[in-house]
């Protein structure tokens, strides 16, 4: 199966999973007699005790409630009656997604939890209806029981437990109209709060199982680096320190110090003697590779297909005025603040992992590849996630856990230092993308053409064999986001891409692709409008007219709802009326729009101030203005759009990760600085309510924030800065 | 290896171990309080913090030879049921996302009200700004914090 933008959001696995439906509703064989269960998400005791499965992992986003609001709302249970389980993969989940990726939670999950709550409702009136031996017409379901409206009886759900389970379950029970919805739209607080404000809630790395061990590793910092000795001698004389070996099954590949707890494991390491082979990269630089990326752009080649609409060449020939501008994006690390790890307990021929990770399919499948053993001899427990942004969607750090396991025959934690954590994960791709704009004679935009030079941009890993004997096939994949699925109305529109990749492991950040693409996309609209003397919103709105619907490749972009909510935040922000300047400081506004995934439509406008000697950057207030359909949780979307700007302005004006000598430079959170408290905005979060079907919003706040940050840094300054992270330096350098 | 009598959470626990070992590490490893969190193991995060006598600390930052005659509060001696103003704040405000940040937050601001039961955002800002929420919960715990306060300040 070819790897679309679409099936990678929607449906599709990665990183070696096979095809999982999303939408399967499995029968369950009741195992357990007075326990309703009439699909894998529900169950309901004679207790009266309603369990809502969850089948994503929660790493911040708020799944837990999220996807309970849509089962609660069809199975028309109290909200106050609930409790919820993390789904497992196998067993009763067997064929059903359980991958947390590409915002896709809300969107992929929507009509299978409504259909599991609806067919659970359905069975409940029916067992009711044939109690009292009246017409199931004639009943509803409300607050956890079943009425019989013309005479007022009542049952609760736990009442009607043994009668529901001999009902038939329905191929389609009614769902409700959008309209009739009183848990959906709700501004809803976290169902699993309590346990983080209390500091009982479990992340991997709290998890304690009887008799387990403590293990940290020396990983090789040098990109496909390896051991070329050890010595364990002092290391092993550290009181608590248990066992020291080799080991390769994971990502980075290192020496396992394995102790009583988790400080004489670090003391342990700290004494190891190990001599490292770089390896065949010890001499890349990332410096060096974005040179490179830049030279590409004077070399006459032809790029894999993105877009070709018109005729940009023979337009931009002919244009009275002609810009262009190349924008840089660095690597980046993900940061979760917990790092990563896990706990196996490997068995004769059983396993058990704990692990905080996005994709519990590919845990489970490697464990028993690489123990040989059947995939159902494996159980995996997901635990809360302290935070995951993409880099939980790989299980590289699983399979050192089960190795060390193994060898030692005890179960063990393996927990990565920060150190480790910021050297040795996967990353970002740094990219460069460069731009040719061209004006009529009117300062109206005839030509765009754009180019993305990168190292595996595509998460696909990027040419296929396929790809290579076809340019143009590279269109039907859809990438690069954001250049390929460039919302505006230019008659004549050219994107390619130009590979180059670099020895760095890298993969999705949030917002996947967007966020350079993005980033070049919206600050170059700036220059256009600029150049053309026009008003940047204005400009955009323009290009967005008639707000007809965009079809290009397999998605359909509405323009007239990415019309909407820049109209909004143009409203909102009082675009119209620009910021004063003050005695020490210089003020702007700048906006930034973009579409993720066809569904989230998204408009920001910030306002920043720039001191006039100092140079240094305050971003004051954002206004966020988003429409994507259906919200299931208002609440939760107010905070993923206060989470997706904080995410952006530490790539704003913090983040990136050097490569030196083969190894990433950044070790910790002093010198990969991240977004404080102190710097954080006022985010201003509007929501524009549309009855299209929801889409999602984990990513959807990240684009916009660097483009609308740079336009605002222009409009106050005159100075454009084209590379990320923007800093006070950079500003400065430009006089 | 020595043994070390440390005050958590108001009991008195034996622990035997190095006298380097942070008490990040004693209070995850020994007293299984997994609710102190570790993050960068160097006192730039904020994750580990902890009250010490009622001042809040790094616990990933002090050696458990420093913790003689000292008393500790962790997140989940806080309060006996869990509603210490903050805690309560929080939920209200819906602050936690990931939630991995929040224990070392919430003691922070929990000491932070009680020094000052009127902070501005300023103060705030200042209060906390030696801690990293990746999830970008700020603007939250700026309110839930007000609130916080607000309650303190009634009773």
């Amino acid at each position: 199966m070819r790897a679309t933008r679409r099936s990678f959001l929607k449906t599709t696995a990665f990183a070696g999973t096979g095809l999982l439906l999303c939408l399967e509703l499995p029968r369950l064989m009741a195992d357990e007699p007075g326990v309703f269960e009439p699909n894998a998400y529900i169950s309901i005791t004679q207790d009266n005790v309603v369990r809502l499965w969850i089948t994503r992992s929660e790493m911040g986003q708020g799944v837990h409630t999220t996807l309970a609001m849509m089962l609660a709302e069809e199975l028309e249970v109290d909200w106050s009656q609930i409790q919820y389980e993390q789904a497992m993969p196998g067993g009763r989940f067997k064929g059903i997604r359980l991958r947390t990726s590409g915002s896709g939670s809300t969107v992929g999950t929507y009509n299978a939890l409504r259909k599991a709550g609806a067919t659970a409702r359905e069975m409940l009136i029916a067992a009711a209806a044939e109690k009292w031996n009246v017409d199931a017409g004639s009943c509803r379901a409300q607050q956890g029981t079943v009425v019989h409206l013309a005479t007022g009886r009542k049952l609760t759900f736990g009442e009607l437990v043994a009668g529901a389970e001999r009902q038939k379950v329905p191929d389609n029970p009614p769902l409700k109209a959008p309209k009739d919805f009183r848990v959906i739209g709700t501004p809803l607080e976290r169902i699993d709060g309590r346990g983080i404000v209390t500091g009982q809630a479990v992340y991997g790395i709290d998890v304690r199982v009887p008799g387990m061990l403590y293990a940290v590793m020396a990983r090789c910092p040098f990109i496909g680096g390896k051991v070329a000795s050890f010595d364990a001698t002092k290391a092993l004389a550290v009181p608590g320190v248990r066992h020291i070996l080799p080991v390769n099954s994971g990502l980075a590949i290192g020496v396992a110090v394995v102790a009583d707890y988790t400080w004489a494991a670090l003391k342990g390491r700290d004494t190891l003697k190990v001599q490292w082979d770089p390896g065949p990269n010890a001499g890349f630089d990332s410096d060096h590779f974005l040179s490179q990326m830049v030279d590409q752009l004077a070399k006459r080649q032809p790029g894999y297909f993105v877009r070709d609409d018109g005729d940009a060449r023979t337009a931009l020939d002919g244009a009275a005025k002609k810009i262009e501008a190349t924008y840089e994006f660095p690597f980046q690390a993900h940061a979760p603040l917990e790092t990563m790890n896990c706990v196996a307990d490997v068995r004769k021929s059983s396993c058990e992992i704990w692990a905080p990770t996005q994709c519990p399919e590919v845990a489970q499948s490697e464990t028993a590849k690489m123990l040989g053993m059947p995939e159902d001899s494996v159980k995996v427990h997901v635990t809360l996630v302290g935070g995951g942004f993409g880099r939980r969607l790989f299980a590289d750090y699983v399979p050192e856990a089960v190795e060390v396991s193994r060898a030692i025959g005890k179960p063990v934690q393996m927990l990565w230092t920060r150190s480790d954590d910021m050297r040795c994960g996967f990353y970002h791709p740094s990219d460069v993308e460069h731009i040719v704009g061209g004006l009529d004679r009117d300062g109206r935009p005839i030509a765009w053409v754009q180019r993305s030079i990168g190292s595996n941009l595509s998460i696909f890993g990027f040419p296929t064999e396929k790809q290579q004997k076809n340019l143009r096939f590279y269109f039907n994949d859809g990438s690069p986001w954001g250049s390929f699925d460039n919302p505006y109305n230019f008659p004549n529109l050219k994107a390619d891409f130009i590979p180059l990749n670099s020895p760095v492991p890298t993969g999705p950040w949030r917002a996947v692709e967007y966020p350079p693409t993005v980033f070049a996309r919206e600050s170059f609209l700036d220059e256009m409008a600029h150049a053309a003397g026009k008003d940047p919103l204005e400009f955009r709105l323009h290009l967005l007219e008639p707000g007809d619907v965009l079809k290009v490749g397999d998605a359909k972009i509405d323009r007239s709802r990415l019309i909407r909510v820049l109209q909004v935040a143009a409203e909102k922000s009082a675009w119209k009326h620009p910021l004063a300047h003050t005695e020490d400081r210089l003020w702007g506004r700048g906006v930034a729009c973009n579409v993720y995934d066809e569904d989230c439509f998204i408009a920001q406008v910030a306002e920043v101030s720039v001191g006039r000697q100092s140079h240094d950057i305050r971003v004051h207030r954002i206004v966020c203005v988003s429409d994507c359909g259906i919200v299931v949780n208002p609440l939760g979307l107010e905070g993923q759009t206060e989470s997706g700007i904080t995410w952006g302005l530490s790539a704003t004006l913090h983040g990136k990760i050097d490569f030196k000598s083969g190894a990433a430079v950044q070790e910790n959170f002093q010198d990969f600085e991240v977004l404080r408290i102190d710097e954080a905005p006022a985010v201003e979060t509007h929501i524009v309510v549309t009855d299209h079907p929801p889409g999602g919003f984990g990513e959807t706040g990240v684009p916009p924030v660097a483009p609308s940050v740079a336009n605002a840094i222009f409009a106050a300054t005159g100075k454009r800065i084209r590379s990320l992270p923007i800093t006070p330096g950079k500003l400065k350098a430009v006089g | 290896m020595s043994a070390f009598t440390l005050s958590v959470n108001g009991k008195r626990h034996v622990v035997d171990a190095d006298s380097d070992m942070p008490l990040l590490w004693a209070l995850r490893d020994f007293l299984r309080l997994t609710g102190t969190k570790y993050g960068c193991g160097m006192g730039v995060c904020g994750a580990c913090t902890v009250h010490e006598d009622g001042e809040p600390v790094r616990s990933c930052q002090i050696p458990l030879s420093a913790t003689a005659g000292k008393e500790y509060v962790t997140i989940e001696g806080l309060s006996a049921e869990g509603d210490h103003p903050c805690q309560t704040a929080w939920l209200v405000e819906d602050v936690s996302q990931c939630g991995y940040c929040q224990a070392g937050m919430i003691m922070q601001a929990a000491a932070l009200i009680l020094r000052n039961p009127s902070p501005t955002d300023t103060d705030i800002d200042a209060g906390l700004s030696d801690h990293i929420c990746r999830c970008g919960t700020y603007q939250r715990m700026r309110r839930a914090i007000r609130r916080a306060a607000s309650t303190v300040r009634k009773t």
